[in-house]
């Protein structure tokens, strides 16, 4: 067996901001880019961060629900809508759709890879989601420009979550908590990733913020 | 001399700030809040700029966004409206359309042949003789556009930004300013946008002398900036109405695309000018403009003038210039019966003299012909428009304020689809019946009493938030206009010598109307076309409406008959920059992507992908072709690998997997083996190959289908529609952006695969087109035993997130064997060698599979397929063309190109489709479409090179490679 080391699929763009690298469930992270107390206050203004690393489990197909509540995972009640199992965010992205994500040190996700196969009326989907977290004072100007439909308002509220275009890329999007702070989550195909990483970061370095590492929002140590 | 007055109490410039400008050469002092235009006519400069088509000396007309004819560049912008873009410290100004400057502009002798140049001229004089067309064409060409184009303009991006509100207000004026408040107050967002940098609307200038209207604005103002539910977007325009009321802000920074609940159009009226002669002298402005000069700007628009009305409103005015000090010489009333009582008892309490049933004939130019000197008053019929001539005096002035009428500012009611009605009472067009969600208040509503407008704008916005569902908001009760009417049916005066101006934007008089009527362009469009009104850069804002009314006084019809013309959006220009934005284009990267660049990859745009087209390492000095070459060779004689990740990969699993193939692609699934892999072309309904790929039965009920790069999407899109139609029970996983792929070839592929994974790569246990899954590199892997660019290839599929990580162990591996990376130039040149085609590059919108040898690929005898019925047709009828793969005849002069046509007999029999110079092969090789009878192996076709010769090809039955392998 060799030593794999998996890549963020945003990992290309970050490669020039040289970020003090960490490895999270494998994967190489940015734990930082800069000095805490600059990312501090980008966090405050408005940044980005990339959390690609975190544990994903995703089932489709329409016995999707019933298997995973026949594991004890608490679902949400409607589609586009999320909830929380323990601590894992647990989306329902349709009647028949769901995709679950793990904070640090979680294995939900982990453990029901292991347990499911796909069979019949039910399918593990592979995933490979460039995930960011975005957040800041300025973060609804930031929306402005990239999004067509209003997301500060009762679209994400009551978790909801929406699956629309921002910056011409399909994206799931929710807003929570971290770490006290509300912020936005968003995931997109990672082959999209460095696009929109770069595009959202040139948006936020021009209204004053910066690109935060995983250490912002979360504890990898 | 200066025209700037003492502190007005509401103006809008800050005398702390003094600053400095050139204008023409000429240094110029202004005050910070000053326009170009406020602040030149303080320092007395009064000609703003030339006409377009005449190069009249012009200044200030509408002062409020349209004044066309003063222009300006700074050197870097050109076409500056000076008459609302605030000057600024060391700005170098000229006037645009000048041949020597404004002062001394060579152009102006046109407007000393203007009788040679009547209505319609361009069209009907420069055509003849043809042979001096091109002398004319040039000649137009030179006086055509105002402004120069700088081609070095820098590319400033403007972020382009989304608005989202409740209601969206347009004008802030009084009635603006009122519906927001109601809306607002009933608890809707609300978002208000004005063009003015200040909020306030006609508050702002037209007083009447009366101080209340100050502390109304000051109120209303505060009431809505304080209003935690507004908010304000001053100093932009609302550029136009899409459906489901979609409205572009623009503003200096950009656009704001706002999407609303409902709409409140309160923006407004124009002022129209009346038409006399010589009423475009700089000196001759709207009355509105007056205003603003005096109330937001302390500057006097002249020291001595008179004013002429057709309306009440002009009693305002001369009100207003009289409490500035300006000196009124005379009210000229071109009605009978005057204005309102109480109106005409201030302004002759003010001592200005009032002349009922007059007009001004004519304006005296001063003797430059750059200013006024007086005007001659006479007797004014309103029946015919004639001025008696034997009832004139003159008085003597330095500018004349006009005022004869509004038109409404409805090119937003209008766009969304608002049907309008003349209304007599106000003379003006007037919303008859709204859209959905679309309310009109104040004066564009016909509303024009102030206490009246704002009621008006209470009752929009009530409506707009009962229209919301907020269904306890009382509806509100307007009275309709009562007294003077507002606007004059027909403020023209004839003259016999013309120059009596309609539309200032293309110097258009009364009598080019009436000669475009005697011609035939009698219609208002028509109309519009043959004169050009309205199609200057002001659109028609300050004469659409006289020219309506000329046209229906000529027509013997009512206005209403003639009707209008529709602005379309964007109503008012908007700098290209704004329109384009801060462009999104998405492109994807696969998981290798930093391996490419750091190897020297050429990267190429593949649809939405970013592919390696070949490698040009750091260092190495060779030519592009000699890369290709080269990779192509590395795959012949030892191996190669390139980047696959953008193929489409799609999950097909369910219990109907097999049969949903059998129905989408023309080839058989359910017998197909688990672990086994089959061609799966795909076909539009007219039987036109649009896609192949390749389906591996991962399980029973399990298919792993993949698809060309550039048609992943579209073949998921199509997967999911017909699975909708047909009702199976399949579910479908688009996994093209989750796996990485690539593909291992040549000779010695099987060996490095083999040091990274312990599958069992032999042919025995592993044989062309069979599948399996392994680890490799200690990644999860599915394996494919393909031969598109080589006999032994293997396609390795692994998630993405592991895909750099295997794609460099594979690398290192084949080091030994001297393994190289092959971009989409190698593969192009590998398939071809191995004689396959590829869809949509050797096939295009119109190929069916018996005319691209793929009949092998069709399963006719299969109960459906799509496609399959436009077969049976096709089937049945004579081949037009057919797909060979040819060699180019070894002593060719010219390399032919793809598209090249295959010429026979004279006539075009086909095209060459893909051709390339293999140096494997050490021949040209290609594909080219030929008649049928031309397919034949060994049968000889010409190809027609760029340059006109004739190169000779033969049809080659089997793969390109056995001609190298003897």
């Amino acid at each position: 067996m060799q030593n794999v080391v998996l890549q963020s699929s945003v990992a290309f763009a970050q490669t020039s901001l040289k970020p003090e690298l960490g490895f999270i469930n494998g994967m190489a992270i940015a734990n930082r880019y800069a000095d805490p107390d600059v990312e501090s206050r980008h966090a405050a203004k408005l940044t980005i961060c990339d959390v690609s690393c975190l544990s994903r489990f995703a089932i489709k197909g329409p016995a999707a629900a019933d298997t995973l509540k026949a594991k004890g995972v608490e679902l949400p009640a409607s589609a586009n809508s999320w909830s929380r199992h323990d601590e894992t965010l647990v989306m329902r992205l349709g009647s028949s759709e769901f995709l679950l994500e793990d904070p640090i040190g979680v294995q939900q996700c982990k453990g029901l890879s292991e347990q499911l196969q796909s069979g019949d009326g039910v399918h593990v989907v592979l995933r490979n989601d460039a995930s960011f977290i975005l957040s800041g004072e300025l973060l609804d100007e930031l929306l402005a420009q990239v999004c067509a439909i209003d997301l500060s308002g009762p679209m994400l509220a009551d978790n909801r979550l929406a699956m629309t275009s921002i910056a011409g890329v399909s994206v799931i999007v929710l807003r929570q908590e971290v770490a006290g702070q509300s912020l936005m989550r968003l995931w997109c195909d990672g082959t999209f990733g460095v696009y929109l990483w770069e595009t959202l970061l040139d948006i936020i370095k021009e209204l004053g913020g910066g690109p935060v590492g995983f250490n912002q929002f979360f504890n990898s140590n | 001399m200066t025209l700037r007055i003492a502190e007005q109490e509401n103006e809008w410039i800050n005398r702390d700030m003094p600053l400095t400008f050139e204008y023409e050469g000429q240094q110029i002092e202004a005050y910070e809040g000053d326009t170009i235009s406020s602040a030149l006519w303080a320092a007395d400069i009064k000609v703003l700029g030339r006409s377009f088509k005449y190069h009249r000396a012009r200044g200030l007309l509408s002062f409020a966004n349209h004044d066309v004819n003063a222009l300006m560049t700074d050197g870097q912008d050109t076409n500056i409206r000076a008459d609302v873009i605030p000057v600024t410290h060391g700005m170098q100004l000229t006037a645009v359309n000048t041949d020597g400057g404004v002062l001394k502009d060579k152009g102006r002798y046109i407007d000393k042949i203007s009788a040679f140049l009547p209505v319609g001229f361009y069209y009907k004089t420069f055509h003849k003789p043809k042979w001096m067309f091109p002398f004319w064409e040039d000649k137009i060409r030179k006086a055509a556009g105002l402004g120069k184009v700088n081609f070095n303009y820098p590319r400033i991006t403007r972020a382009k930004r989304y608005a989202h509100c409740d209601v969206l207000v347009v004008g802030a004026g009084a009635s603006g300013l009122s519906a927001a408040l109601e809306a607002a107050d009933a608890g809707s967002q609300v978002i208000l946008v004005d063009e003015n940098r200040k909020i306030g609307g006609s508050l702002t200038y037209d007083m009447a002398a009366d101080v209340n209207t100050g502390s109304l604005l000051k109120q209303l103002t505060e009431n809505v900036l304080n209003h935690p539910n507004i908010r304000v977007i001053a100093d932009a325009y609302a550029g136009g109405y899409y459906t489901d009321h979609l409205v572009p802000i623009v503003e200096k920074r950009g656009i704001t695309k706002v999407r609303a609940g409902s709409i409140i159009v309160a923006s407004g009226v124009f002022e129209q000018p009346p038409v006399f002669r010589y009423n475009d002298l700089p000196g001759v402005m709207l009355s509105s403009a007056a205003q603003r000069l005096v109330n937001r700007y302390s500057v006097k628009p002249f020291t001595k003038g008179i004013v002429v009305t057709a309306n009440d409103y002009g009693y305002r005015a001369a009100l207003d210039l009289a409490a500035a000090n300006v000196e009124i010489v005379a009210v000229i009333d071109m009605r009978q019966t005057g204005a309102d009582g109480d109106l005409t008892a201030k302004v002759k309490q003010a001592g200005i003299a009032v002349h009922l049933g007059s007009c001004i004939y004519e304006v005296v130019p001063t003797s430059d012909k750059m200013g006024v000197s007086a005007v001659v008053v006479c007797a004014y019929d309103e029946a015919t428009a004639e001025a008696d001539l034997h009832q004139q005096v003159v008085l003597h002035c330095d500018g004349v304020a006009m005022s004869a009428g509004w038109a409404p500012a409805a090119a937003l009611l209008y766009q969304a689809g608002t049907q309008m009605r003349y209304d007599e009472a106000v003379q003006q067009f007037v919303p008859n019946q709204l859209p959905d969600g679309v309310f009109a208040a104040g004066k564009v509503n016909g509303i024009f009493e102030l206490e009246q407008r704002m009621l008006d704008g209470k009752r929009a916005g009530a409506e707009a938030s009962r229209y919301l569902g907020k269904t306890t908001v009382s509806p509100v009760e307007v009275t309709a206009h009562r007294g003077n009417s507002p606007s004059h049916p027909y403020p023209i005066v004839n003259h016999p010598k013309a120059k009596n101006f309609v539309d200032f934007d293309e110097d258009i008089q009364v009598k080019d109307f009436i000669n475009a009527a005697k011609e035939g362009f009698d219609n208002i469009e028509l109309m519009k076309r043959f004169t050009t009104v309205g199609m200057g850069p002001s659109q028609g804002k300050h004469s659409n409406m006289n020219a309506i009314r000329i046209l229906a006084r000529i027509r013997d019809l009512p206005v209403e008959k003639i009707g209008s013309t529709t602005a379309r959006p964007f109503f008012h220009p908007t700098p290209i920059g704004h329109l384009g934005g801060r462009g999104f284009h998405p492109h994807r990267l696969t998981a290798m992507h930093e391996w490419h660049v750091k190897e020297g990859a050429v990267m190429m745009e593949a649809g939405v992908w970013m592919r390696p087209a070949y490698y040009l390492p750091a260092g190495v000095k060779i030519s592009n072709q000699q890369a290709v070459q080269q990779e192509a060779l590395a795959v012949r004689k030892s191996a190669g690998m390139i980047d696959g990740s953008t193929l489409g990969k799609i999950e097909v699993f369910g219990k109907d997997a097999a049969a949903f193939l059998e129905r989408f692609y023309t080839g058989k699934f359910a017998s197909q083996k688990v672990g086994n892999s089959r061609i799966a072309m795909l076909l539009d309904e007219a039987g036109v190959i649009v896609d192949d790929g390749v389906a591996v039965r991962l399980d029973q009920d399990k298919f792993y289908v993949s698809t060309n790069s550039s048609n992943a999407a579209t073949v998921y899109r199509e997967m999911q529609r017909n699975l909708q139609l047909w009702g199976m029970q399949v579910t479908l996983v688009n996994l093209t952006g989750v796996m990485s792929a690539m593909t291992l070839a040549g000779p010695s592929s099987r060996s490095i695969l083999s040091e990274v994974t312990e599958l069992d790569l032999l042919d025995e246990a592993f044989p062309q087109g069979a599948y399996r899954e392994a680890l490799v590199a200690g990644v999860k892997a599915r394996v494919m035993r393909v031969a598109f660019v080589s006999d032994l290839a293997f396609e390795i599929h692994v998630p993405s997130s592991a895909g750099l990580h295997v794609w460099q162990k594979i690398m290192d591996a084949g080091k030994t064997y001297g393994i190289r990376p092959f971009g989409t130039d190698a593969q192009r040149l590998l398939r071809l060698e191995m004689g396959h085609h590829l869809i949509s590059h050797d096939t295009d919108g119109l190929t069916n599979p018996f005319e691209a040898h793929a009949d092998s690929l069709v399963a006719m005898d299969k109960p459906f397929f799509i496609g399959q019925r436009s077969l049976k047709i096709l089937q049945k009828k004579p081949l037009k063309k057919k797909l060979v793969r040819f060699v180019l005849d070894t002593n060719f002069s010219e390399m032919p190109k793809e598209c090249n046509l295959v010429i026979e007999n004279g006539e075009i029999a086909g095209r060459v489709t893909s051709i390339s110079f293999s140096e494997y092969v050490n021949r040209v090789i290609g594909f080219a479409f030929v008649l049928p009878e031309q397919a034949k192996a060994g049968n000889q076709f010409a190809i027609r090179t760029d340059s006109g010769r004739m190169e000779m090809a033969e049809v080659v039955e089997d793969a390109f490679l056995s001609l190298s392998q003897g």
